[in-house]
Order: structure tokens, then C-alpha cells, then sequence
């Protein structure tokens, strides 16, 4: 099998070159493509910082395949499962590999998975993960990284309409308006020496934030975090802001989360366990220490957490918790840390070949209590001071079969339960089901998972997804998933079902081509409005989407066409559409570091429910998929420029236009008069 | 008096059905105006990016008259010059009658890329007489375009005209100028036979979408059929000649609310 193997490689190596950069120039256009696929069409607000800081980590210490556990390809969350699971096998069973070409032979690993691979893996030999930390190594191989970021909308906001010097007490007047200048800045420095120490600080200032003044010094946001991995017993500590994610996400799981993409097959969420916290999102994290015990095995955490969070606080209560992380009003900065909220939890965990099994607990306590504002959908939000939650997950491998699973339970005894199961029967086809159900009463803080709604509760649901290669050069990838909720939820006043579905077809002609088709389907229900009727009356709402998207590169250009359609019905009314259009050019100067990226965008979605996406590309660690409604054009600039080896800088500008004769954009503090909204961007990079 | 009402009128009614709201744009050489993916002619004011594959000097006029009213007739000219470095091309319109005109000049450059692509971008200066402030008023009107040989038998062409959506903002009124955008494919089933397709929108306007076929049928002849649908489906008849260096083109369109538009060019290549 081995020599076979061998003279199978030479050929397509000989045949094949593989070449990491040939459709995607750099490391950081890579991550970027690959978080498009997870949230090519999301409404929530996503963490890419932290999914581009893992995978960037990954990109400058390469993860040695000859080395390696689950704990480290997890990290790659663009494998599947079943994918981690036969590198896994093949290395057990074959032994370590011998070049990066060998891949090719473990099933269920096309040449664009291999492609996506090469920057963050290595093949090596030797294990030094346990060595000595000296602090001459420390400042010697330790690697710098400052960063700067400004942002600037250059049309005036309703809200920043006052002028400070004439009208000193305008804000207290009106508590509306903002109290700082219109511009985004943050500062950020990281230091890591290989995977074994890393730390580093950020602080940021949304727009509108007062940096310094009569109400603030300062930036809003600082963050301080430091992580320890492989020290002695210890597997990882951590302190300073960090986030603990275990098992399926029911119990805990403050990050970026799996749900339905066109990663068909990547339905778990990843990273496990303790990590540093280098985001500037103010909520979806933990302010402490922690610490995780490798004993054979088990592996045992124990953490702690104690910060203050936002909330509009009354005789001891608040209504809810305040995540946005804006304190850009006296309103707003009446609201700002209010409650301080404590965490105490958990987690044992064994693994062994075929097995992996945890717990996990935690507590939260507040010191005022939540109490939702009493409406039929958050009925059965949590309420209190306290809550303690539990769970227990596993994964075994049985044969072909890959199960999983977590059930959680919170401390009213409501239920939360998600099990699946991975199969791969033939090396082309894989296949994924998986079944959840999430009580009405369940819920709890810092929970995230496989959901069709944005939270960890009232839901029921069944999902099921394969991906086949049938031919060479044709990947088809599709999903189905039935749900209900079986209470009213936000905007539904009645109990309501839904259906997704979603097909793709990937085609790669050459190195330099590829293109998709992505057909999706989705149906679910929504409160009849106007209806004036006493009960709730929910009505059937469909859209259709068709998606076709070619990039192709010539030389050092590279251009991208997308074109995407849809179609939306209420009820039994008509069909409306929504479209968009763009062509992307992008160059990459030969002779100096010097990279270009220009874009023209068309759009014509006049309801707000034909609202379609498009990514963009932008400056470093800055990720947008943004929506748009109406009928407009949109065009952009991205320029990067590495001045030095050390230093690097970004630009972007970007405008949008409305056709649709509207005479202002947005509204409140944010409105625009005029039909033009223009934005600017700045990064500059400090590596040392 | 009669006439120039008659005219005004039709401006509107045919600006509304085209779905254009100036026709300071000449029709293209291309059946059913579909050129922004034509990598064999390069029309005035259309995709700037084919004044790359011009491979020798070219000098035209078109005359396109508007369901047989002088008053709606457009008149244009181009030349087009190819250098090592870049080609350029320079385009002049007029649309219009002594009371109401629009005028536009372009300056457009394009590269051809190892024949694999051509970029090209355009400046156009639009000018327009205002009866009310008697008076020109003028703007200027980039155009940007790319056309990508994905195989050497099919091509892709991406355009677009006033992205930026420029209007011209007089005392009295606000004169809406097209913003275009264009996407369009040409296949050759032989060297004969091409197809082409194409969808356009003008912002304020509906979709168009035309399609078309041109097809060699003797030596110095090609017979070009297409139809284009806005709000009415139009058909289009054309046919070319080619006498040594001049090109002649003939395009009619059938209108089935105004009749018929003709439009004639005569092109030169040294």
C-alpha cells in the first residue's frame, strides 16, 4: 500500500504542482475567504478577529502533522470532522509522513483542501513542545506586533451635529448625542513566542466615544490577556481576558460557532478548551484566570471570571444584558458596567483513540438580578441572580461512524440536548445528521451551538448534509434542515417551523479558475403585520436565492464576478427580487510590495427582506460582509503597502450611492443627509 | 410649436421604454447593443476596455435615427489609435435639435493583456443645453471597463458608465445622467459564428437584457440577429460589409410601440 502510495505521489507531483499561492496570494486573503464560507449571509455581528487571529497563529507556527492531535487540527475549521479523523488514521496507521504530498492519499482530501492546508501545516520531526521556556529565548525568538487602526465616515452624522465649543451643554440637554468625535480607533500589541507564550493588550474607542474629555479618559475598551501553554503539568493558563469553550457549545461557548454554511459537514463547534482573548468585542468573554491539568488522559479546568457588565439598572434589577459595547451618549454611558457578573466553572474531559467524554459546569452570579421586561416570546428567558449550569458531551468513533453530542441542563431542570453523527461510506461521499432539541426553558449565558435561531433555546430540529465529489473537479455540497420553535420567539408571536435548504455546486478547471453555484431555500414564519386581529396570526415566508461567483487570475491579476439573485414571498402576496452585481480587480505589483484591490458593485433589492451581502475585501483584521436594501452602486479601494520588513500599512475608501431618490440614510444619531455614505479606513502594522 | 411638443413627448415616452434617460449613449455596431462583451468592434461610448484589441487605427461615424424623427436622432464619431503601450480613443456624441441637445466627449485608454484581458477606463465630458437658464451645463463621466478572455472561445466584459451616479444640479432642475452597468459574455461557436449576450441597468431604470448572434456569411458579409427585452421585447435586424478597409453596418430595430430605429455606421481601418 505504502510503495504503491509513494509512486502515486511522485505522479501527481510530477503531474501537480501544488502551489499554496496560486488563487489566493496571500495567508491573510485565505482565512478571509474561508470565514466568507462560514458567514456568507449572517445578520449577527462575528468575531472574525479572533477566527483570523487562530488561523494566522497557525500560519507562523505551522502545526507539525507528524505531531499532532485533535486538539491542534481542530484549529483548522475549514477540515471536516470526518477530514481531522482520517489525517488522525492514517498517521496512526501508516506512521509519520514523509512530504506534504502524501496528503493526497488520505481520503476525503481534494487538492483546495491541501491548498487551504499548506500555509498551516508542516511535516517535521521531533517534539518540542515540551522544552524548557528560557527568557533569553523569550526575547531573543519572541515576535512583536503593534497595531493601529483609525476610521473615519467622512459625511456628517444627525448625532455629531453640535459644536462642543458653542454649545457645551448640548449632550446634557439632549443625552442622545454623542460625546465624542466620529472617529473608530484602536490599538492593539501581541506578543507570542512560538505556541507556548503569548500576550499582549488592546484598547479601542468606538465612534462617537468621548477619548478625552469631562466624561471620559481615555479609551472605552482595554483588554490584557496572557496565555501559558505547556508548562509542566500544566496544558494552559491563562489570565488576564480569556474565553473557555467546551464540548457542542450548549454550556459554554463564547466565540464564533459552527452553524449552516456551505461547509456542509462542519456542524461542531471548535477550540476547546481555555484561550486568550485578544478581541475588542466588549461582552464574549471572561476577565479572570484559568488553568487546565493534563493528568494521563483527563484533562481537568478549572476558571474563574469577575467583570462588569452593561446594563440599565433599577432598584436592583435590569432588563437585559447590554452587549453592543457603544458608550458613546450620556444615555449610554449611564448604562456602561453597571453589573458585575461572576463566573466560576469547570470542565473534565478523557480522551483516548476512539473516545472523547467531558462534563462541564458553571456558575454565574450577578449582583443585580436580570429580569427581563415580561413579553410572551422571553417568557422563559432566565430570571434571577444565579444560575448554575451543567453538561456532558462525547464523541466516539465507531468504525465508519463519528457520533457526537452534548446534553446540558440549567438549573430549573430545563433541557438542552444535541447529538449527531458523521459517516463517510465511500471516500467521495460524506455525510452528516444531526438532531437537537432545546427546551423553551433552557437558558443560559455564554452558550452558543448549532442553531437556527440566535439563541441556545426553543428549538427542535433535524439536520442533514453531505458533500460528494462524484467527478474530478466537481465538489456538490448540500443541506437540509427542519426545525420549529415551539414557543413564540422575537417577531413570531406564535409557535412557528421553518425548513432550509441550500445545494452547491464547486467547479476547478485549473489553478487559476474556480466558480460556484449556490442555490438556497428558506421558509419560515412570520407575525401577519398590520393584522389587527386579537390572537397572533403568523403567515408562511419564502426566499430563494441563486448565487454564481467566478474568480480567475491572469498574471498578478486576479478578478472575481459574483451575480446573485433572490426572490422573497410573504404570505400569499407577490414575488419580490433582489439582486447585486460586482466585479472585483485585484493587482499585486510585481516589483514593489504594493497590492491593489478595486471593486464595482451594483444592487437593486427595494424590500428590505430581499436585503443581500456581499464580502469585501479590507484592511487587516477588519472582515465585512456588508447588507444592502435599496438600489444603489457601491465601489471601493483597498490598498496595501509593506513600507519595510517591520512596518505595513492599509487603506480603504469606500462609498456607496442610493439611486432610489431617498434624501437621507439611516436613522437616529447615525442619519446621513444626502444619498452618499463614504468611509475610510487606515491600519498600520508595527512587527518587530 | 406641434412638433416640438410631438418631440418632447416621445423624448420622454422613449427614454421611459428604453430605459435610458439620455440618448447622448450611441447604439453600438453590435446587434441588439450588446458590445460590452465584443472583443471584434469597439463602438463609441461603450465598453472602453475593447479600444485595447484594436490592433490598427480605426476612424467612424454612426447615425442612429429614432423611429424616424430627425429631432431624435444621435451623431457620432470615434477614432481609435493603438500604441505599444496603451490604445487610446476618442468618442464625440450629440443627441438632439437646436432647442434641446446633449453633447459628450470621451477620452478613453485601454491595454490588452497577452490577449488575455483588456482593461480600459474613460473620461467623458457631458454637456447639456438648458433651455431655462439658456445655458450649457456639463459634467464628467468616468467610465471603467474590463474584458477577460476566459477561453479563446469565451469572453466575458464588465462596464460601466458613471458609476458614481453624477447628476447635473441646475437652479431650477436636477437632470438625472445614465449610471450603467453592464455584464456581458461572447462565445464563438466558430470563427463565423458568435453569440452574445448581455444585462444592463441604468440605476433608475429597468433591466435590459439582449442577446444576440452575428454570423460571417460570405467573405464581406454578416447577417446579425438578436432581440432585446426592457419593458417590450425588441427585435433587431443587421447586416455588415466590409469593401477593403471600410466597414459599413447596417442595424434596424422593431419597436412594437414606436417603430422602427435604424442606425448606420461606416468605419475606416488604415
Amino acid at each position: 500500500m505504502r510503495i504503491k502510495g509513494f509512486i502515486i505521489i511522485i505522479l501527481l507531483v510530477c503531474s501537480f504542482t501544488v502551489r499554496a499561492q496560486d488563487v489566493v496570494s496571500t495567508t491573510e486573503q485565505l482565512i478571509a475567504d474561508i470565514f466568507e464560507q462560514f458567514k456568507a449571509e449572517s445578520d449577527e455581528v462575528i468575531d472574525y478577529e479572533s477566527f483570523y487571529d487562530d488561523l494566522m497563529f497557525c500560519a507562523q507556527n505551522p502545526i507539525n502533522l507528524n505531531q499532532t492531535n485533535r486538539d491542534e487540527l481542530d484549529k483548522l475549521q475549514f477540515l471536516s470532522e470526518i477530514q481531522i479523523e482520517n489525517i488522525l488514521s492514517y498517521i496512526y496507521e501508516f506512521g509519520s509522513l514523509h512530504t506534504i504530498y502524501e496528503l493526497q492519499l488520505i481520503e476525503g482530501l481534494d487538492m483546495t483542501d491541501i491548498r487551504r492546508m499548506l500555509p498551516f501545516v508542516r511535516i517535521g520531526e521531533g517534539d518540542d513542545s515540551k522544552n524548557k521556556i528560557y527568557l533569553k529565548d523569550l526575547i531573543r525568538y519572541g515576535k512583536n506586533e503593534l497595531l493601529f487602526r483609525l476610521d473615519k465616515g467622512l459625511e456628517t452624522k444627525e448625532g455629531y451635529q453640535w459644536l462642543p465649543e458653542e454649545d457645551v451643554d448640548a449632550p446634557t440637554v439632549n443625552p442622545k448625542l454623542y460625546l465624542g468625535n466620529e472617529l473608530y480607533n484602536s490599538l492593539k500589541y501581541r506578543f507570542h513566542y512560538k505556541d507556548r507564550v503569548q500576550f499582549g493588550f488592546s484598547a479601542e474607542k468606538d465612534a462617537g466615544e468621548q477619548f478625552w474629555g469631562n466624561r471620559n479618559k481615555g479609551y472605552d475598551f482595554y483588554s490584557f490577556h496572557l496565555q501559558l501553554n505547556n508548562l509542566g503539568k500544566f496544558k494552559t493558563i491563562v489570565l488576564g481576558d480569556y474565553r473557555a469553550n467546551f464540548g457542542q457549545g450548549l454550556v459554554l461557548h463564547p466565540e464564533f460557532s459552527m452553524g449552516k454554511s456551505s461547509y456542509v459537514l462542519n456542524v461542531a463547534p471548535r477550540n476547546s478548551g481555555l484561550k486568550k482573548f485578544s478581541s475588542t468585542d466588549e461582552y464574549n468573554f471572561f476577565r479572570g484566570g484559568g488553568a487546565t491539568v493534563r493528568l494521563g488522559k483527563f484533562d481537568l479546568t478549572a476558571f474563574y471570571s469577575n467583570k462588569m457588565i452593561d446594563g440599565d439598572t433599577i432598584n436592583g434589577t435590569f432588563p437585559t444584558i447590554i452587549k453592543t459595547g457603544y458608550h458613546r451618549t450620556l444615555d449610554e454611558l449611564a448604562k456602561k458596567q453597571t453589573v458585575n457578573q461572576q463566573i466560576i466553572g469547570g470542565n473534565a474531559t478523557y480522551t483516548n483513540m476512539n473516545l472523547q467524554i467531558g462534563f462541564t459546569a458553571v456558575h454565574t452570579r450577578l449582583d443585580n438580578s436580570l429580569v427581563p421586561d415580561k413579553s410572551v416570546y422571553n417568557h422563559f428567558y432566565f430570571s434571577g441572580d444565579n444560575q448554575t449550569t451543567g453538561g456532558i458531551f462525547y464523541r466516539y468513533r465507531w468504525k465508519k461512524l463519528n457520533l457526537f453530542g452534548e446534553t446540558a441542563m440549567t438549573g430549573n431542570g430545563a433541557l438542552a440536548t444535541l447529538n449527531g453523527c458523521y459517516f463517510n461510506p465511500a471516500s467521495q461521499v460524506s455525510l452528516v445528521v444531526l438532531q437537537r432539541y432545546y427546551s423553551p426553558e433552557y437558558d443560559t449565558f455564554y452558550a452558543s451551538g448549532f442553531a437556527s435561531g440566535s439563541r441556545i433555546n426553543n428549538e427542535f430540529g433535524i439536520y442533514i448534509g453531505a458533500e460528494v465529489r462524484p467527478f474530478k473537479k466537481w465538489k456538490f455540497a448540500a443541506y437540509a434542515d427542519n426545525y420549529r420553535f415551539p414557543w413564540p420567539k422575537f417577531g413570531v408571536d406564535a409557535p412557528s417551523l421553518g425548513q432550509d435548504y441550500l445545494l452547491q455546486a464547486d467547479f476547478a478547471t485549473r489553478k487559476n479558475l474556480t466558480m460556484y453555484w449556490r442555490l438556497r431555500y428558506n421558509e419560515g414564519q412570520s407575525n401577519l403585520s398590520g393584522s389587527t386581529a386579537t390572537m397572533p396570526v403568523i403567515v408562511p415566508q419564502q426566499k430563494a436565492s441563486l448565487r454564481y461567483q467566478l474568480n480567475y487570475d491572469v498574471g498578478n491579476f486576479s478578478f472575481k464576478n459574483l451575480v446573485e439573485g433572490n426572490l422573497v414571498r410573504v404570505a400569499d402576496g407577490n414575488w419580490t427580487y433582489g439582486l447585486i452585481a460586482l466585479q472585483d480587480v485585484s493587482y499585486e505589483f510585481q516589483k514593489i510590495p504594493l497590492q491593489l484591490d478595486f471593486r464595482m458593485q451594483f444592487f437593486d433589492a427595494v424590500d428590505y427582506d430581499n436585503r443581500v451581502y456581499a464580502y469585501e475585501k479590507d484592511v487587516l483584521y477588519a472582515f465585512s460582509i456588508p447588507m444592502f436594501s435599496g438600489i444603489g452602486s457601491r465601489y471601493y479601494l483597498n490598498v496595501k503597502y509593506q513600507i519595510s520588513k517591520q512596518f505595513s500599512i492599509w487603506f480603504k475608501i469606500a462609498q456607496t450611492v442610493y439611486a432610489d431618490d431617498r434624501e437621507a440614510l439611516s436613522s437616529g444619531n447615525e442619519t446621513i443627509s444626502g444619498n452618499r455614505k463614504t468611509d475610510v479606513r487606515l491600519l498600520l502594522k508595527w512587527g518587530f | 410649436m406641434k412638433k416640438i411638443c410631438f418631440s418632447i413627448v416621445t423624448i420622454l415616452l422613449s427614454g421611459s421604454l428604453e430605459a435610458q434617460i439620455s440618448n447622448v449613449i450611441p447604439s453600438s455596431v453590435s446587434i441588439a447593443n450588446s458590445s460590452v462583451a465584443d472583443s471584434r468592434n469597439w463602438s463609441a461610448f461603450s465598453n472602453p476596455s475593447t479600444i485595447g484589441y484594436l490592433e490598427k487605427p480605426e476612424i467612424g461615424i454612426q447615425f442612429e435615427n429614432r423611429y424616424v424623427i430627425s429631432e431624435l436622432s444621435t451623431k457620432s464619431v470615434q477614432f481609435g489609435l493603438p500604441t505599444k503601450l496603451l490604445n487610446a480613443g476618442l468618442s464625440f456624441s450629440h443627441f438632439g435639435y437646436s432647442l434641446y441637445h446633449e453633447m459628450m466627449i470621451g477620452v478613453g485608454f485601454a491595454r490588452n493583456f497577452s490577449d488575455k484581458f483588456a482593461m480600459g477606463v474613460q473620461f467623458n465630458y457631458y454637456t447639456a443645453f438648458f433651455n431655462a437658464s439658456n445655458s450649457y451645463r456639463g459634467e464628467l463621466l468616468p467610465q471603467i471597463g474590463l474584458s477577460v478572455k476566459i477561453s479563446p472561445k469565451f469572453n466575458l466584459g464588465f462596464n460601466t458608465f458613471n458609476p458614481f451616479q453624477t447628476n447635473i444640479q441646475t437652479e431650477f432642475v436636477t437632470k438625472k445622467l445614465p449610471s450603467v452597468f453592464s455584464l456581458g459574455t461572447e462565445y464563438f461557436f466558430s470563427p463565423e459564428l458568435v453569440w452574445r449576450t448581455q444585462l444592463d441597468k441604468e440605476v433608475s431604470s429597468n433591466y435590459r437584457f439582449a442577446s444576440g448572434f452575428e454570423y460571417q456569411m460570405l467573405q464581406n458579409v454578416n447577417v446579425k440577429l438578436g432581440v432585446y427585452g426592457s419593458d417590450y421585447l425588441v427585435s433587431c435586424l443587421g447586416l455588415g460589409f466590409k469593401f477593403g478597409s471600410f466597414l459599413i453596418d447596417l442595424n434596424c430595430e422593431s419597436h412594437p410601440l414606436l417603430g422602427l430605429n435604424t442606425r448606420v455606421s461606416v468605419k475606416y481601418r488604415f
